[in-house]
């Protein structure tokens, strides 16, 4: 999984292109789904986004700094929990909602990295899968969450004067900015020299630490970060949804997270969010047809360890920067 | 108010001896994960998948009225031949790649999730129960025990101690040992050593099918028991060790009477915390689990 | 050794050992590195240098022993302390990030110039790592390199990278693990003439363990020669190339 981020390159602009038409197509969707008049389109658009942004926070770690989590939905339930009890019980405040699952998640993320960053490949990913298990277990035991059949009745919230949650276009519109937020402050972040040792842990952890930096307190960083990139997710659920149930934080969510990146292309950022929106639209085709698309999204994704490990995004990006540096004249990179 | 010896004899022996039928499946289940890191130095995320296979084959091979016993028979085979076919297949295109730890364990996370997935379409999601092929039960020390807990006690028992014999009494389990010491080596000592990878692979998956018909009559059969028990496994073969025959052992009994013990205690729902516990703070304390790796056990 | 007045002892090691099991793989180890100098440990194989060598860096705890580096106890160091102490270690198995391209393994290293500071700016602002980076790449001539993958370095090239990363966060004294592991003859010399400028132009304390003994006659100031775990000489090339402990060691019992 290659360097991407060569300072002299054109592979920048490639990624920015590939980035704008990831969001200018989610957009242009929502407005046509709003054209046609069935919000349920724009609804499921507006999942893609939330779940693009779990896959976010999957290939901060996988993609960047080369840990495998099985168990990222346990940040994203969390969020999406504390998120619906936040405007159940406290306030029915957009803003509050997203600011206190943030913290408790970076709380939590804090708290599982410190138990799992001790641990890489798969001792690492069996933690991930084992504290998602576990506290999905917890919760569906909890009888003041609602136990299996999670909580219902969140209310309709205002973002911001005159835009609110249950209007499908402008919630989209919200989750749109949130998600395209996230993806540039990550986007940031890489280009940073923090960013830079994630990718230099996934390359060569050992080394890193003979360049006088402390790998664990990097990958901690990294942790947590994913915990509130995943739990900011998560806390749009509710609100779209008007419910939470343990089911959020089941390994289907977590797998499915990972394959999103997988496919989409894993170390790219935009190819989790590309990952997300592809099988979105692919199992709601499939799902027309028959009701077994998870075995072909499966196949699909064996398929694409085997052949193409890149992704997506990873093969195009290439293409891409081939195409621009020829329309370059006289500039080879 | 039951004195203490009774206690024990009612309560805690029983619980006891139920907590080693099942511990006698996980030991193969784990000894089956452990082989096959130890040597192919893969994690098989599908294990728990091939072990649901194996319980699923008893449910086909008893709807073809079929005795049980064929399928105690024949489901080892079965397994071992998908699984070697699985290996030469699939898990050999990643094999030689830079990536080859994290493309392996996706790989084989993939094909956990389209095994279930092919599990529920053909069996679909409704839970099965097979019948236990030995009905009754025994009284030993004033006891009653089902006599099929007794028979997966003693058949595991014995599965257990001819792979025991099988990786360090025999020519072919020096072949395994050597081959997981030292793969270039072996290779020009004549060891046809991607055959033996396959074989040692399907070896594995079999034994993960045969503890999925032990267990068979005892838990229902459901398209997700492969996951649920997965973590159980890797529980096992993380504490005894990843390679270790012995910590398999070991760790898979031990375990398996902790949690059937604890149950005594704390609620069944704390359970799969209590070993996830156990798994976090042996991994924080000893990384490397109780025992060594397979070449060097 | 004679101690003369003009001694400035960067590196003091003193009676360092350990062993595995029964093997004494290092005993009694004892021997000082001047400033500015190259020190080189040298001895046939199976005398235990690369294991004094991991001693000192501290990637084996010694059991015996202590090592100063400017007069602290630097014994058992971990990598990060070592480097804020000034010491900085080459690796005899290549070890440089070769997924990296060649600028990005230098400007990486160069980071740790910049620690603390500028963490959430672009690494287009990072100058000081950058003009490291600028700067490590003329000097080891790898300029034409740079954008290139480590990994798809020439073996000399990656050798050269190898020493270049272990200096970008200039230390005061490097250590390095047999740096032409495996190297051309031409790259060989090369190397020698660049270990040889790290001292006299730049003026940093050099340490290393080498296989090739011509090579560390011609470039090092200092010799210690091991066998068998213990030192048998320590001098100048001179002094220990007459040693006849030493040619036992190396030849034999052949006078």
């Amino acid at each position: 999984m290659l360097d991407r981020f060569n300072s002299n390159s054109s592979k920048p602009n490639a990624v920015r292109i590939l980035a704008i038409v990831f969001f200018a197509t989610a957009l242009l969707f929502a407005l046509i789904g709003t054209v046609m008049g069935d919000s349920f389109y724009i609804r499921l658009a507006t999942e893609a986004l939330i779940f693009g942004g779990l896959a976010l926070s999957v290939d901060l770690l996988l993609g960047h700094v080369g840990l495998l989590p099985l168990g990222q939905a346990l940040f994203f339930g969390l969020g999406a929990y504390v998120s619906a009890v936040v405007l159940k019980e406290w306030a029915a405040s957009f803003w509050l909602a997203i600011i206190v699952s943030m913290l408790f998640c970076a709380f939590a993320g804090l708290i599982g990295g410190l138990i799992a960053i001790r641990s890489k490949g798969v001792y690492f990913a069996l933690i991930s899968f084992g504290l998602a298990q576990v506290f999905s277990r917890v919760i569906y035991n909890t009888r003041e969450l609602g136990a299996s059949d999670g909580m219902t009745g969140v209310p309709v919230v205002t973002v911001v004067p005159g835009l609110q949650t249950d209007n499908p276009l402008g919630f989209f519109f919200v989750t749109w900015l949130v998600i395209g937020g996230l993806y540039l402050v990550l986007r940031y972040v890489m280009q940073t020299p923090m960013g830079r040792l994630f990718s230099a842990i996934r390359v060569n952890e050992h080394r890193v630490c003979f360049l006088g930096f402390d790998a664990w307190r990097f990958k901690i960083t990294a942790f947590v970060a994913a915990a509130v990139v995943a739990g900011l997710s998560g806390a749009l659920y509710p609100m779209l949804r008007g419910f939470v149930s343990p089911e959020l934080m089941f390994f289907q969510v977590s797998g499915n997270a990972v394959v999103n990146v997988i496919v989409g292309g894993s170390g790219t950022l935009i190819g989790a969010l590309y990952g997300a929106g592809l099988l979105t639209v692919l199992k709601s085709i499939l799902g027309s047809f028959t009701v077994h698309h998870h075995i072909v999204i499966g196949l699909l994704f064996v398929v694409v360890v085997i052949a193409f490990p890149r992704g997506i995004i990873g093969y195009l990006v290439p293409v891409l920067e081939a195409r621009l540096s020829k329309k370059k004249t006289g500039d080879n990179s | 108010m039951t004195s203490i010896l009774e206690w024990l004899q009612f309560v805690l022996a029983p619980q006891s001896i139920n907590g080693l039928s099942i511990g006698v499946a996980v030991v193969l289940m784990a000894l089956g994960l452990t082989i096959i890191f130890g040597l192919l130095d893969v994690i098989n995320m599908a294990h728990g998948e091939c072990y649901a296979l194996g319980a699923y084959a008893v449910v086909v091979i008893l709807g073809m009225g079929v005795s049980f016993w064929w399928a105690l028979v024949l489901t080892p085979l079965l397994m071992a031949a998908m699984g070697y076919a699985m290996e030469r297949g699939l898990i050999q295109q990643v094999f030689h790649s830079k990536d080859r730890h994290t493309l392996t364990l996706l790989l084989t996370f993939g094909m956990a999730t389209v095994m279930e997935d092919a599990i529920k379409i053909v069996f679909g999601a409704n839970p099965r129960s097979v019948e236990a092929p030995v009905s009754g039960a025994t009284e030993l020390f004033g006891l009653f025990f089902p006599n099929y807990r007794l028979f997966v006690m003693l058949l595991g028992g014995a599965i257990i101690v001819a792979v025991w014999l099988l990786v360090f009494r025999t020519s072919i389990g020096a072949i395994v040992r050597a081959a997981a010491h030292d793969k270039d080596m072996s290779a020009s000592l004549g060891i046809p050593v991607s055959r033996v990878y396959s074989l040692t692979f399907a070896f594995g998956v079999a034994l993960a099918g045969i503890a999925g018909v032990l267990l068979a009559p005892i838990y229902s059969v459901f398209p997700t028991m492969g996951r649920d028990f997965v973590l159980m496994a890797f529980s096992v073969v993380i504490i005894g060790g990843m390679g270790s025959i012995k910590g398999a052992v070991l760790a898979g009994l031990v375990l398996t009477q902790i949690q059937s013990l604890s149950s005594l205690l704390i609620s069944p729902v704390w359970n799969d915390t209590l070993l996830f516990g156990i798994m976090v703070v042996v991994l924080m304390w000893r990384p490397q689990g109780l025992f060594g790796k397979l070449g060097h056990a | 050794m004679i101690q003369t007045p003009l001694q400035d002892t960067v590196l003091s090691v003193k009676g360092l050992g350990v062993s595995f099991d029964a093997l004494k793989a290092v005993h009694d180890l004892t021997f000082d590195a001047q400033r500015g100098q190259v020190t080189a440990i040298i001895g046939p194989n199976g005398a235990g240098k690369s294991t004094a060598f991991n001693l000192i860096s501290g990637a084996i705890t010694p059991k015996f022993g202590q090592v100063k580096f400017e007069g602290q106890i630097v014994t058992g160091f971990s990598p990060d302390k070592m480097l804020a102490v000034g010491l900085s270690r080459s690796f005899q198995i290549t070890n440089l990030f070769f997924d990296l391209s060649v600028h990005e393994n230098l400007r990486l290293a160069g980071q740790y110039l910049e620690r603390g500071r500028g963490w959430w700016s672009p690494v287009q602002k990072s100058q000081t790592a950058l003009a490291r980076a600028d700067e490590l790449l003329s000097q080891f001539g790898l300029i034409s390199k740079a954008n290139d993958l480590a990994g798809h370095l020439s073996h000399g090239e990656q050798r050269r990278l190898e020493i270049a990363v272990a200096l970008a966060s200039k230390p005061s004294m490097i250590l390095l693990d047999e740096p032409t592991q495996g190297m051309s003859h031409a790259d060989t010399q090369e190397t020698a003439e660049l270990i040889r400028r790290l001292a006299s132009e730049f003026g940093l304390s050099v340490l290393l363990v080498e296989h090739d003994v011509d090579l560390v006659m011609r470039v090092s100031d200092h010799v210690v020669v091991m066998a068998q775990g213990m030192k048998i000489a320590d001098g100048s090339p001179q002094e220990v190339r007459a040693n006849p402990d030493v040619q036992t060691a190396y030849f034999g019992d052949k006078h």
